[in-house]
């Protein structure tokens, strides 16, 4: 457009000018594409975060005639010696640093032996769709169904002639029983994402690459994966995001408590039961909000960073 | 070509959200507690959950009576179906809450400590018969002041459900004693099944962690790490651990100590009325007896568990509210609701005129609310028995000791309510 | 040369056929529990084709939820015109983000990637607030309007953007199209695979959306299909049976949708042959 249009301006009009029309063209632009946007995120989100903000900050009863008791960072600084905080941050950093790879990679992997161009690929395509396309919390009833003690898994491990377990309520299990059902219920999530940008990786690149004697993992690790890196990039920090804040089926499996010792405990559920579960506490429960939001904020540049450096290499 | 789909789904959009949004005026207009329908009669919405059919077709029965009895108003009644106390709280806190709700005992001392509910008192006159109600049913919902803030719809109680046909065979007596129930559960313990299920929860084994001279919750805090309160429980655990004649749930595929019993999973569990309608409907062919809950050293105990009607402190309706209140916890309205036993009746008018005590099943559980300890311990019970219920469970699996466990439930429990 | 090609064949149909299988086996085993009588259930005797096949659980849903079809009209109504709504938004925010440069985008992008960080539970009760002081509770455009954009695919767009060739743009600008034009015309049509996933997720997101009609809507007649489900569920603890049925019920109308725009979808995720 710009080029179409700097053909008419005559010579004599200064480049100051034109930049100046440019700069204004591309604010009225850019925030004409945006305008919706901005105007749900400053409504619906940023003004309720700054909310949050605020409680932070106090002692909080919203029920009733509300109480606010400024008392400065003191709910930051009571995560510091909080046991259960300290219990669900590592429960859910252990989750993430299971889940986020496990899940990237079946993604890719999946996504690219789809792409492969194998007949019957379309009924796979479905068959893989569906966890996709049914609810987390329909998904988490027909696990726990499965995970009964007497149920699906036990029976065929029994079978089998390898141990069984009790999936739910052992503290020791609970937790890896949601890793493994998320992971199965997430990966085509990311699938579908993959298969969608794998689109776009010009054929020719793979020609080429054949042409030279480069064996089927040669061009996945060297066509494939560093062509996908903005997505990878995608899928990691959304992955994160997801996983940091689990919270639906932990929530499920141990009835809100999350239950037993602990072991199912994420902070999104600490969160959640300090600012439902006991009255008065909604300003801690904002304040390790925040805690986590900054924790997945350095955990998705840390990310960043890592994955340019490796540009470089 | 590609952009007219984008055009035509914009604009179906639009006229949608149009549509939904003059539909919506025309119906009911927006919140809840704005008062009169368009016929002049004043609307009173009611809120609860709802944990099985039957208690909904029980609840409509008496709606649609009061409604008979009361031409000017109208119920609008909204179940909320999960995490019912979030939502409602958030309701509250929007000022939109419904006018009448329901209100567990455990969470009823918080609720009124914010100023939520409108005290009752002020409305209760002499016909209502507010003596007639058990005591020990309606003090949670009391203030210190003695003021009331809800009366409950009914209550229920644990008894010792136990399977006849199993108790037959071993030749063992229904226990009325906790060294009788040992002994009993270690009995009727087979391949397939536990003696005693067990729901290793706070609400389920108050009354056995206070069956010594200790207490779990004293002033507000936690106590159940105390040594009389472990002392009092450690049978229960070792029942599990080292005469293996105990389970959870869990541990046998189950969701409940009820549904234990009826796969024929354990041949005694501690269960409360709900369970008859269960057993009966779900289970015909388990023939099963209840009792009262074996005695401690001579002293009998249970559980008693009460939701109350509270009103809404801003409510616009409250006259009519107040109206709905009394009925559905009136002698009549209560007669209605407890016919079926599905809930025993908190007055003991009722009690007497369905002659619940001389019932072969629900005797046992009727006679439990004289004595029974009523499931609310002061505002920070939600919190005590989560910190409890999270740690008791891996004694129970004996993942720990009973003393570790609990001494850090009570520690953690602690810190959280003193912050 | 050729032989090693379908030895790697036969490996990834392998590959394939497992992954099917491990995806499928919770779907039949749910499926063929809602066909089983409460007996058989609770026997805890294993076999995937029912012994006793029976279409009673699904007739209890039919006659407890007599609201049902209401519920579903309500879940397509949100969830499609939700979903219209974010594809576009979230696509013209993406592509600004990607490709206009303006003073602020910076300041804007890191904004977007910070809200997808704090958790809904934080934002729950101010948010109810607000839908409030708008009168928008109990109806459609309060369940809308705050998630007619997701920040979580205005950056997944802008992913998908940046990587997209400059020169289609410079040409359309010779046909004399203006930005927004342009942006519907030639980068849209582009961008299809992408808005193909997105759809199905936001789709998904606003099918399965459980807490927000809870708070919003209060009368039974604006329930969605999640509620009203789940008010079934809390009735029916312990019958696995029904609970099954009620999944199932609940997840067909999506495959219903998925299938009638399957061709859609599959024409966005593989749009090789135009390329």
């Amino acid at each position: 457009m710009e080029r179409a249009e700097a053909g008419s301006y005559s010579k004599a009009n200064s480049k100051k000018k034109r930049n100046y029309t440019r700069l204004l063209r591309n604010i009225i632009q850019g925030y004409g594409f945006m305008l919706p946007t901005i105007l749900v995120l400053l409504v619906f989100i940023l003004g309720p975060v700054l909310y949050a903000v605020f409680l932070s900050f106090f002692d909080v009863t919203l029920l009733g005639s509300t109480v606010l008791d400024y008392t400065g960072v003191d709910n930051y600084l009571r995560i510091m010696d909080d046991s259960r905080a300290k219990r669900a941050l590592l429960n859910t950093a252990l989750y993430v640093g299971i889940v986020v790879p496990v899940q990237t990679f079946l993604a890719l992997f999946l996504a690219s032996t789809l792409n492969a161009g194998l007949k019957g690929e379309k009924i796979f395509r479905i068959i893989y769709f569906l966890p996709t396309l049914t609810s987390s919390a329909v998904l988490t009833l027909i696990f726990m169904w499965m995970y009964n003690q007497n149920g699906l898994i036990n029976n065929v491990l029994d079978k089998l002639n390898m141990p069984t377990y009790n999936w739910i309520g052992d503290p020791n299990i609970a937790l890896y029983s949601i890793m493994i059902m998320n992971i199965w219920a997430t990966a085509p999530l990311f699938m579908v994402i993959y298969l969608a940008a794998l689109q776009g990786v010009p054929k020719n690149l793979y020609e080429a690459a054949e042409l030279d004697g480069a064996n089927v993992l040669q061009r996945f690790w060297h066509i494939t994966v560093p062509q996908l890196r903005p997505i990878t990039s995608f899928v990691v920090i959304m992955g994160l995001i997801g996983t940091f804040q689990l919270f639906d089926q932990s929530y499920i499996f141990s009835g809100g408590s999350g239950g037993p010792s602990n072991s199912t405990l994420t902070v999104v559920l600490l969160i959640y039961q300090y600012a439902f579960k006991s009255l008065g506490t909604m300003g801690y429960a904002t304040a390790i909000a925040f805690m986590l939001a900054l924790i997945i904020l350095i955990a998705s540049i840390l990310q960043r960073v890592l994955s340019k450096e490796e540009q470089f290499n | 070509m590609k952009s007219k789909w984008w055009i035509i789904s914009a604009l179906l959009t639009f006229t949608l959200l149009a549509s939904g949004c003059s539909g919506n005026d025309g119906t009911s207009g927006d919140g809840g507690s704005d008062g009169e329908t368009e016929d002049g009669k004043t609307e009173v919405t009611l809120a609860g959950w709802s944990s099985s059919p039957e208690e909904e077709k029980l609840l409509q029965q008496q709606l649609d009576d009061f409604e008979e009895e009361h031409p000017d108003i109208t119920v609008k009644h909204e179940v909320i179906a999960d995490q019912y106390m979030d939502v409602l709280k958030t309701r509250l806190v929007g000022g939109e809450g419904p006018d009448v709700f329901y209100l567990d005992a455990v969470e009823a001392p918080a609720l009124i400590e914010t100023g939520v509910l409108e005290p009752l008192n002020s409305y209760v006159e002499d016909d209502f018969d507010a003596e007639d109600f058990e005591e020990n049913l309606i003090d949670p919902f009391k203030d210190e002041e003695d003021e009331v803030y809800g009366f409950p719809k009914g209550y229920s109680t644990l008894g010792l459900f136990y399977n006849k046909e199993m108790l037959d065979e071993a030749g063992v007596e229904v226990p009325t004693n906790w060294e009788e129930l040992e002994e009993a559960a270690k009995e009727l313990t087979t391949e397939d099944t536990v003696g005693l299920g067990v729901s290793p929860e706070m609400a389920r084994n108050q009354f056995i962690g206070e069956s010594g001279s200790g207490d779990m919750v004293t002033e507000g805090e936690a106590n159940f790490g105390s040594q009389e309160v472990i002392d009092a429980l450690q049978p229960l655990v070792d029942l599990r651990n080292e005469d293996e004649a105990a389970a959870a749930p869990s541990e046998m595929g189950s969701e409940s100590t009820g549904e234990m019993l009826g796969q024929g999973r354990a041949a005694m569990v501690m269960e409360g009325n709900w369970n008859v309608p269960y057993l009966n409907e779900t289970f015909p062919d388990m023939e099963y007896g209840v009792a009262e809950v074996p005695t401690f050293d001579d002293t009998e105990a249970t559980m008693a568990y009460t939701v109350s009607y509270v009103m809404n402190q801003a409510s616009e309706q409250k006259e009519a509210s107040w109206e709905l209140i009394s009925y559905l916890t009136g002698k009549e309205g209560m007669k209605t609701w407890t016919e079926s036993g599905l809930e025993l009746p908190a007055r003991q008018s009722v009690a007497e005129e369905l002659g619940y005590e001389e019932d072969e099943v629900r005797g046992p559980l009727v006679e439990g609310a004289e004595y029974a300890t009523a499931w609310s311990d002061g505002p920070n019970l939600p919190t005590i028995y989560n910190n409890f219920d999270n740690e008791f469970l891996s004694a129970f699996l004996g993942e720990k000791s009973l003393e570790d466990a609990l001494e850090t439930g009570e520690e953690v429990a602690n810190d959280e309510i003193s912050d | 040369m050729e032989r090693k090609r379908s030895w790697a064949k036969k490996l990834l149909y392998v590959v394939l056929i497992t992954y099917a299988l491990i995806t499928l086996v919770p779907f039949v085993w749910a499926l063929s529990s809602s066909f089983k009588t409460f007996a058989e259930i609770s026997s805890g005797v294993m076999s995937f084709i029912p012994r006793e096949f029976t279409f009673e659980n699904y007739k209890q849903i039919f006659i407890e939820e007599e609201l049902f079809f209401r519920w579903l009209s309500n879940s397509v109504a949100i969830a499609g015109g939700g979903t219209a709504l974010n594809l576009l938004f979230n696509s013209m925010a993406g592509y600004a983000l990607a490709r206009i440069s303006f003073p602020g985008k910076r300041v804007w992008f890191m904004l977007i990637l910070a809200v997808i960080m704090i958790p809904v539970q934080v934002t729950m009760i101010p948010n109810y607030l607000i839908l409030k002081e708008l009168g928008w509770l109990n109806s459609y455009q309060g369940m809308i309007v705050p998630a007619m954009i997701n920040a979580t695919f205005i950056f997944m767009m802008r992913q998908f953007f940046i990587n997209f060739p400059k020169e289609l743009e410079e040409a359309a600008s010779l046909d004399g199209l203006g930005r927004f034009g342009m942006f519907l015309k030639v980068v849209l049509p582009l961008a299809k695979p992408a808005l193909a996933a997105q759809a199905i997720f936001v789709f998904m997101g606003f099918w399965n959306d459980f807490m927000r009609p809870l708070i919003i809507m209060t009368d039974a007649d604006m329930y969605t299909l999640t509620v009203g489900l789940n008010s079934f569920k809390g009735q029916y603890v312990t019958y696995w049976n029904y609970i099954m049925a009620a999944s199932m019920v609940f997840t067909l109308p999506v495959l219903v949708i998925y299938m009638f725009f399957n061709k859609f979808f599959m024409k966005g995720l593989s749009f090789t042959a135009d390329k």
